[in-house]
């Protein structure tokens, strides 16, 4: 289970990574070089939440595929 | 190569264009792409939204303003980005050039206008369906569905350029 969890997740991070770097690209990188770092806290709490969320809904996503399949099987 | 160059420069032209405009524009000058995302909105919930000069797009009924930060653009640049990068292995003349950034143009204003659209669709949804989380704010709640919708969207537009630009290499080795 723990390897197929992990052979799915990794596949799903390489098929994500071109839309998982342009989300990052338009949320984070292009505002930080347009200064928005400069508002401080505020930022830094957004930016953290943008940085984590997609990839925790990859592995929820992977998570329960995994799961379902596996249900499905046995 | 250099057809892969010019390309790649109009492309980064286009994204600074959007960007640069997005920055200086009203909600009045976005009419071109706040205006369907209001209409499919209102599709999709059976809610009237009506332009209001100045502000965008209001539904008086839920009490509900489709203003300019909720335009997309910036959905809409990853989207055109992201779909032109994908195809650029297409490109090897000026023609096949024009053609990934029209194809990658279209594909990211029509992703923008659908998935802004079922982004507002369901910020209505959660207005009269507060979901029971109490470790979130509905603010934070907000966030994060624009997160997962806007990340979803791209991840699905992407799978959807992947596999037409597989079907198409299919077809033209199968002629």
């Amino acid at each position: 289970m723990n390897r197929t969890l992990s052979l799915a997740v990794a596949e799903a991070f390489r098929r994500m990574a071109r839309p998982l770097a342009w989300y990052y690209a338009i949320t984070l990188a292009i505002p930080i070089a347009n200064g928005a770092a400069k508002a401080g806290a505020t930022f830094v709490d957004h930016a953290l939440v943008v940085l984590i969320f997609p990839p925790v809904l990859i592995l929820i996503v992977c998570a329960t595929y995994v799961t379902a399949t596996r249900r499905r099987r046995t | 190569m250099k057809a892969k160059l010019c390309a790649l420069t109009v492309v980064a032209l286009v994204i600074w264009g959007l960007k640069r405009h997005y920055s200086d524009a009203s909600a009045d000058d976005l009419w071109w792409i706040l205006g369907p995302t209001a209409r499919l909105a209102g599709i999709m919930t059976g809610t009237a939204f009506a332009a209001s000069p100045g502000e965008g797009y209001v539904s008086h009924e839920r009490l509900f303003l489709i203003e300019k930060s909720c335009a997309g653009i910036n959905f809409m640049i990853a989207a055109f980005g992201m779909s032109a990068f994908a195809l650029m292995h297409r490109v090897g003349s000026g023609v096949s050039g024009a053609s990934v950034l029209g194809v990658s143009l279209l594909a990211g204003y029509m992703a923008a206008v659908l998935v802004n659209a079922a982004r507002i669709a369901m910020a209505l949804w959660l207005a009269t369906h507060p979901v029971g989380l109490s470790i979130f704010t509905a603010a934070e709640i907000h966030r994060l569905e624009g997160i997962a919708v806007y990340f979803g969207g791209l991840v699905l537009l992407h799978e959807l350029v992947q596999w037409l630009d597989c079907r198409a290499s299919v077809a033209r080795i199968g002629q």
